[in-house]
């Protein structure tokens, strides 16, 4: 499976997608900005909404997060990777 | 060698330690604030050493042979994360200050090893979740296997709020609210507002005082309004909201230096607001699989509120421990450790007795007999359970200062003063006499568990003195001293199992007078904590108009009467 594919079905998750919502929500940028490539610290999140982010994501998808981790990935797509590895899908 | 686990509050306020043995058995929990004799122990490190010493050599610890595992009550320093998640609704320089000593508790866990000589470099503490040790520490005390936990709290690492399922006495996490939503930073708030002071811990006051105001549905408004409640979290409203409510609060606050009556209103009607939220986030908790509420996180101290839970609001029982707030955390952190090292996920159950502190020092009680130079100086031997009584019904206010203390915090008969709380007259006398406290505030009836349906409308236990009920009207004269403004009680029950001695005192008073009730206030003066030494007993009883104070069985009583 190519890196490519695998970013693709990555931009097609559930997670990725919900997220990809709450930034724009959030910080009001263009949703195209937001791919897996992305820099979380260029997406000019608050810190205080980057960790609130994680809330959303938890209760959306049932799984614990520490919300000192999106400051710990680089980009949007290895924070979505992380997640989706623990909730096993 | 015996592994020991030692569980420490590390929030920077209301420092306790608690001692849980390789069995899970909890075998000593403290609030530091009792050693050092300083209200809520601002900054005072947990573990502080002679607190510590003295606990280990009372749970038989040895120094050369076993061993001791650190556990703390947080996972993280708050300040790792934005100070907009703990600081919207108070002021920024004490939510930093707080977030600062947090950190430095958290940092310095388990320093005092070092001094023990039990390592020689700073150990590995295991973190734990706030809630968590909340939620395991108030399980603890719970007579269940399953129920629903809620903590609702000032803070967490996250949020304010977590619930949790117990199944089989394992807890697993429903779900927990995120950011600065907070009830317990919304009362802070209030108590400021109403003219006190959060960080001496003067939320009481501003429970009691709404029992003399009236609710103005404009204020409590504005301040519901400052949380939402979504699915049972808490969240804060927009900036512009908070904003708009404040102002609108600050034109019924009171100054500091302000009559306390007018802040009364205000009072009764965040009071209302405390209901209104809760009630909405109970609602999200319900569960048909269970009728148990366990209750914990430091608004589970909101004894007004927790009386018209069961049966009300999709739960038939309500559970709350003695030590719900932060210092309670300590006997969660130890637990989670024990349960950590047992690889076990059940919660142990201990056997519900709160009084897990210090001991009264048996070689002072063997000097006591020098106060004969000054008092009378008594031994009531096996009947001083009796005698006491006797006292009472005299119209003398004693101290009692006998076995080991209460952790939490409420005076529960072992560190308490006790009186006749027939004459109306007697909850001035107490407060002119000893505790120095404003007058409208309420003290605590001791009642037998038995007797509970015919002095309350809707009786329930109370071993710990976290609910408030509603005397039965016809009842309610018979003791003016115990029943506040709203015709309530903040009662203690007590049973032969649970407490024998002082379910003796209420038995023999009431067979002496008619009235099976005893009031019941801590051991101590306005502005300090409940006594510690014998000294501190002493200390009260020689300063203040105190009749007499019971060390163990020892009755020393001042030689004149009062004026």
């Amino acid at each position: 499976m190519s890196a490519v594919v695998d970013k693709n079905a990555l931009i097609d998750s559930e997670l990725f997608q919900f997220l990809r919502a709450q930034v724009v929500k959030r910080s009001r940028i263009p949703a195209e900005s937001v791919t897996p490539d992305a820099a979380l610290s260029d997406l000019g999140l608050q810190s205080i909404d980057a960790v609130l982010l994680c809330g959303e994501v938890e209760s959306k998808f049932d799984v614990e997060i520490d919300p000192i981790e999106i400051f710990e990935h680089e980009t949007v797509g290895d924070f979505v990777q992380t997640l989706l590895d623990r909730i096993g899908t | 060698m015996a592994l020991f686990h030692l569980g420490l509050s590390t929030s920077g306020h209301d420092p306790a330690l608690a001692l849980v043995s390789e069995t899970g058995e909890i075998l000593f929990a403290e609030a530091t604030e009792r050693f050092v004799q300083d209200k809520r122990a601002w900054g005072v490190v947990p573990d502080h050493f002679n607190h510590l010493a003295s606990a280990l050599k009372m749970v038989g610890f040895d120094v050369a042979r076993d061993r001791l595992r650190v556990a703390t009550t947080w996972s993280r320093a708050k300040a790792d994360l934005p100070v907009q998640m703990s600081g919207e609704l108070l002021d920024i320089a004490d939510a930093n200050w707080v977030r600062e000593l947090q950190a430095d508790m958290h940092r310095m866990a388990g320093a005092s090893l070092m001094r023990l000589g039990l390592t020689t470099e700073m150990p590995e503490a295991r973190r734990f979740d706030h809630h968590l040790c909340h939620a395991v520490a108030a399980c603890a005390f719970a007579p269940v296997e399953d129920a629903a936990c809620l903590v609702i709290d000032g803070e967490g690492e996250v949020g304010a709020v977590s619930l949790f399922d117990l199944r089989a006495r394992s807890l697993k996490r429903r779900w927990r609210s995120w950011g600065p939503g907070s009830l317990g930073a919304l009362y802070s708030a209030l108590t400021q507002l109403c003219g006190f002071d959060w960080r001496q811990g003067e939320e009481w006051k501003v429970m009691g005082l709404a029992a003399f105001g009236t609710v103005r549905p404009e204020l409590r408004d504005a301040l519901a309004a400052i949380l939402e409640v979504d699915n049972g979290r808490l969240l804060l409203a927009d900036h512009a909201t908070i904003t708009a409510m404040i102002a609108r609060l600050r034109q019924a606050s009171r100054a500091p230096s302000a009559p306390i009556m007018d802040a009364a209103d205000l009072a009764a009607s965040g009071q209302a607001a405390y209901a209104q939220l809760v009630d909405r986030m109970l609602a999200d908790c319900t569960d048909k699989d269970v009728d148990t509420l366990i209750l914990s996180g430091g608004c589970a101290l909101n004894s007004s509120y927790n009386g018209t839970i069961a049966g009300r609001s999709g739960f038939d029982r309500l559970c709350v421990p003695p030590a719900p707030a932060d210092d309670g955390n300590a006997i969660g952190a130890a637990l989670l450790s024990y349960m950590e090292t047992a690889g076990t996920t059940r919660i142990p159950q201990g056997d519900g007795s709160p009084y897990l502190g210090t001991p009264v020092d048996a070689n002072r009680v063997g000097k006591l007999h020098h106060a004969q130079r000054s008092a009378h100086v008594t031994d009531l031997g096996a009947d001083s359970a009796e005698r006491l009584a006797a006292c009472l019904a005299e119209g003398k206010i004693v101290g009692v200062m006998r076995g080991r203390a209460e952790f939490g915090p409420r005076a529960l008969g072992n560190r308490s003063i006790l009186a006749d709380p027939r004459p109306a007259g007697m909850k001035d006398r107490v407060n002119a006499a000893v505790k120095g406290r404003e007058p409208y505030r309420p003290f605590a009836p001791v009642i037998c568990a038995e007797d509970l349906p015919d002095w309350f409308e809707t009786p329930q236990s109370s071993p710990y003195m976290s609910l408030t009920l509603r005397w039965r009207a016809e009842r309610a004269a018979q003791v003016p001293a115990v029943v506040h403004a709203d015709g309530t009680g903040r009662l203690q029950s007590v049973t032969p199992d649970s407490t024998p001695w002082l379910h003796r005192v209420v038995r023999s008073f009431g067979a002496q007078t008619g009235v099976p009730v005893i009031l019941n206030t801590s051991f101590n003066v306005m502005g300090k904590p409940i006594i510690h030494s014998v000294e501190d007993a002493l200390s009260v009883f020689m300063t203040t108009g105190l009749d007499a104070v019971l060390i163990e069985d020892t009755l020393i009583e001042k030689t004149t009467p009062a004026a």
